[in-house]
């Protein structure tokens, strides 16, 4: 990724706005690697990833104007990337019935620490990606947009549509989804002390 | 959340100290938690764990195992306007060759039909269902109301594009578009009638248009509009004040039809009054000794025989013509062999381009003169050597700049489709197999009142496939001589040097008798085989996506 506030980036950004298709090349180049990588970790298939990063891209050269310079680029691309990706998950339908359970339903456990920290050591970060991608839509696009994108719980709520306060509740769920997939058994997401 | 938790005894929960470690709790909250992992040490190593799961959940997200694809290395708003003059040159070419063909091939054909009594100014109205199918085409088939149409797909795609990928939009549009075009203005007030076997009596009478569908239709009474009737026997006795749409087996025309015919049938007989033209498609086409056609006859027959009399012209491509009776106008025909019996009476000139020389009798009477007879070699297109070779350029040049915009529309699935016809032969199996199940199935639900929109816009779709199956068999060739590509311009790149190819192969091949022909029909087949393996397998992922499949790394 680029450097997103930077004076160089602030500058072709102001440039792409003005309509100069150099300017906008330039940070294509700079976000198109951070997007597509954003998209892949977010829809299930590399196909998918590929299109919804032109979309994205097609999307926010035609907003660019909406964009609000006193903060980072970056931000608001994943936002728009983020939004992207979700209605697209959103239109076919993927996130399962598991997934509109009621959010107040999270265990408040202490799983065995010692546990944990074993199961993260001996995992590799393909491991983990893979683990990902088992995962149901919206806990993995949560993660995502948490532990890539660095997005606020605020910015969170509002991608996903759920409550803020629930957004902690879909990460430590998801997570616990995530333990389960990595482990191939619940006894970490489930166990522990009271 | 959870209550504050005072003592070490008494452990955080995880959610407490996910929380916390993301700095999501009050000040208050956060100072208790604080302190308590001051002096639990289990609080402790479950948030120290928390937050490398966090992290190592960040390196994995963030590390680079793919690289960027080319095809969306190549994707920039600066690339596409530096192509903008290739879009500018291609659309250029591309307007030039339509003119091209229309004012080559397409002007005069109508210009012919016209003078037959076609006078409708759109080519697909002309070349499908003119006439009687499309009263309410005639009333919208100006250019202004084409573009009115095309600015509203237009805008439909601008509004409903984030609700569609660009594949399905585009076949979506696609259909569409084809759906209101061919759908007739007063389809919908149309009376239909259904059953083993329909008769309009004698004494009864229909205002209007009518959808006749059955075993065996009888017309012994009047309508007062046009028929469509579909079925194996048909047969009009009383009148009809319209057109006669028809596809069947066996047509008997004794009564009265006003209008026109416009027939698809096995065998059409003709012993009654026709008041306009008829056009049929059928192995048998005869104008009985007292039959009548009051304008213009044109038939794509085996046999044709005129005994009755004929008002206009007569335009036929045909195995056999006899004509034993009367032509009002001038007679033009091509095919194998032409009989004029001494019967006969011709007004107009005769024109005859076959193999063998036309038999008249003596006592014929050619009013305009002896036919006029042109031989028509196996291989005469030898004669017209530029013209074919322009032909063939124009195709070639029409089919790389339909295939650019596929490519350029659905790059994804253009790429599969190239990747199916690899697997030639599952391809090829799959072409005969759809292709022929494909078409019979578009014309049978053509055949039901319900199916008719469906029928006719499956057939555009099929005919759709059928045109692209070409430009898939073209990329595959490319691909074979300059390898995989994911880039859309090289898959543009690759399909157009394998049409080329293709387009100097056909050439080649047509110095033997008929094996450009085969050579065509191959490549249709196996296009359309892949095209339909590539849908089919995209049907089976969409199906199959509620559980996401695993990531290739």
């Amino acid at each position: 990724m680029g450097a997103p506030g930077t004076a160089e980036s602030t500058e072709a950004i102001a440039r792409a706005r003005a309509g100069d298709n150099e300017a906008w090349g330039e940070l294509y180049r700079d976000y198109a690697p951070a997007i597509f990588r954003f998209c892949r970790r977010a829809l299930p298939t590399r196909e998918d990833a590929e299109d919804a990063t032109m979309e994205v891209f097609m999307k926010v050269h035609g907003k660019l104007n909406q964009y609000d310079p006193t903060r980072p680029f970056s931000s608001w691309l994943y936002k728009v990337a983020a939004n992207h990706c979700w209605d697209l998950l959103r239109r076919r339908k993927i996130r399962q019935d598991k997934e509109t359970e009621d959010l107040d339903d999270v265990p408040l456990e202490h799983p065995d620490a010692n546990q944990l920290e074993q199961l993260i050591e001996k995992r590799t970060s393909e491991e983990v990606r893979k683990a990902l991608d088992k995962l149901p839509s919206r806990a993995r696009m949560a993660l995502v947009l948490r532990y890539y994108s660095d997005m606020s719980y605020d910015e969170i709520a509002d991608a996903l549509g759920v409550r803020r306060a629930f957004v902690g509740v879909v990460l430590l769920r998801a997570r616990h989804e995530l333990r389960q997939a990595l482990e191939g058994s619940g006894a970490l997401a489930v166990g522990g002390a009271g | 959340m959870t209550p504050p938790q005072g003592s070490a005894q008494q452990h955080l929960d995880e959610m407490t100290l996910l929380l916390y470690l993301e700095r999501q709790l009050d000040r208050e909250r956060a100072a208790e938690v604080s302190s308590h992992m001051q002096e639990c040490g289990d609080c402790k190593t479950l948030s120290r764990a928390l937050e490398r799961e966090s992290r190592l959940l960040t390196r994995a997200m963030l590390e680079e195992e793919e690289p960027l694809p080319a095809r969306l290395a190549s994707f920039q708003q600066a690339a596409r306007r530096s192509m903008q003059w290739i879009w500018m040159v291609t659309f250029g070419l591309a307007a030039t060759g339509i003119y091209a063909l229309y004012t080559s091939y397409v002007e005069p054909v109508q210009n012919r039909l016209h003078d037959a009594g076609f006078g409708g100014t759109n080519l697909l109205g002309l070349v499908i269902f003119q006439g009687a199918f499309w009263k309410g085409w005639q009333s919208m088939v100006s250019l202004v109301e084409i573009l009115a149409l095309l600015v509203v797909g237009g805008m439909a795609a601008v509004l409903f594009r984030r609700w569609f990928r660009r594949g399905t939009l585009a076949a979506l549009l696609m259909a569409g578009m084809c759906g209101a075009l061919m759908m007739p203005g007063n389809a919908a007030a149309i009376e239909t009638r259904k059953g083993e076997s329909i008769e309009i009596t004698k004494s009864e009478t229909i205002k209007g248009d009518v959808l006749l569908t059955g075993h065996r239709i009888v017309i012994d009474g009047t309508v007062d509009g046009d028929v469509y009737a579909f079925g194996q026997d048909i047969e009009v006795n009383g009148h009809i004040t319209g057109d006669l749409l028809t596809a069947a087996e066996t047509v008997r025309v004794s009564g009265q039809i006003d209008g026109n015919i416009r027939a698809f049938v096995n065998t059409l007989l003709v012993p009654g009054n026709v008041g306009r033209n008829v056009m049929a498609w059928a192995e048998t086409l005869n104008v009985d000794s007292n039959g009548k056609v009051g304008r213009s006859l044109t038939s794509f027959c085996q046999t044709l025989g005129v005994d009755g009399r004929v008002g206009g012209d007569v335009v036929a491509f045909n195995q056999s013509t006899r004509i034993t009776g009367t032509v009002d106008g001038g007679v033009q025909t091509k095919g194998e062999l032409m009989t004029i019996k001494a019967t006969a009476q011709i007004t107009g000139p005769v024109k005859f381009e076959g193999e063998m020389e036309p038999r008249v009798e003596d006592g014929a009477k050619l009013a305009a003169g002896p036919v006029s007879f042109t031989k028509h070699h196996a291989d005469s297109r030898m004669e017209s050597k530029s013209g074919y070779y322009v032909w063939r350029l124009l195709w070639s040049s029409a089919f790389i700049l339909y295939g650019l915009v596929l490519i350029w529309l659905m790059p994804k699935f253009a790429g599969d489709c190239v990747t199916s016809a690899e697997n030639a032969g599952v391809s090829i199996g799959l072409g005969v197999l759809v292709g022929i199940s494909g078409f019979f199935a578009a014309l049978l639900a053509c055949v039901t009142v319900v199916g008719l929109p469906l029928g006719i816009v499956g057939f555009m779709l099929w005919l759709v496939m059928l045109f692209s199956a070409q430009i898939v068999v073209g990329g595959l060739i490319g691909r074979w001589i300059l390898g995989r590509t994911e880039d859309t311009w090289g898959r543009v790149g690759r399909m157009a040097l394998g049409m080329a190819i293709i387009g100097v192969i056909v050439p080649v091949l047509h110095y033997v008798h008929i094996l450009d022909m085969l050579f065509r029909l191959g490549a249709m087949i196996w296009g359309f085989g892949a095209i339909a393996l590539t849908l089919y397998r995209r049907l089976q992922k969409t199906s199959g996506a509620v559980v996401p499949p695993p990531m290739v790394a």
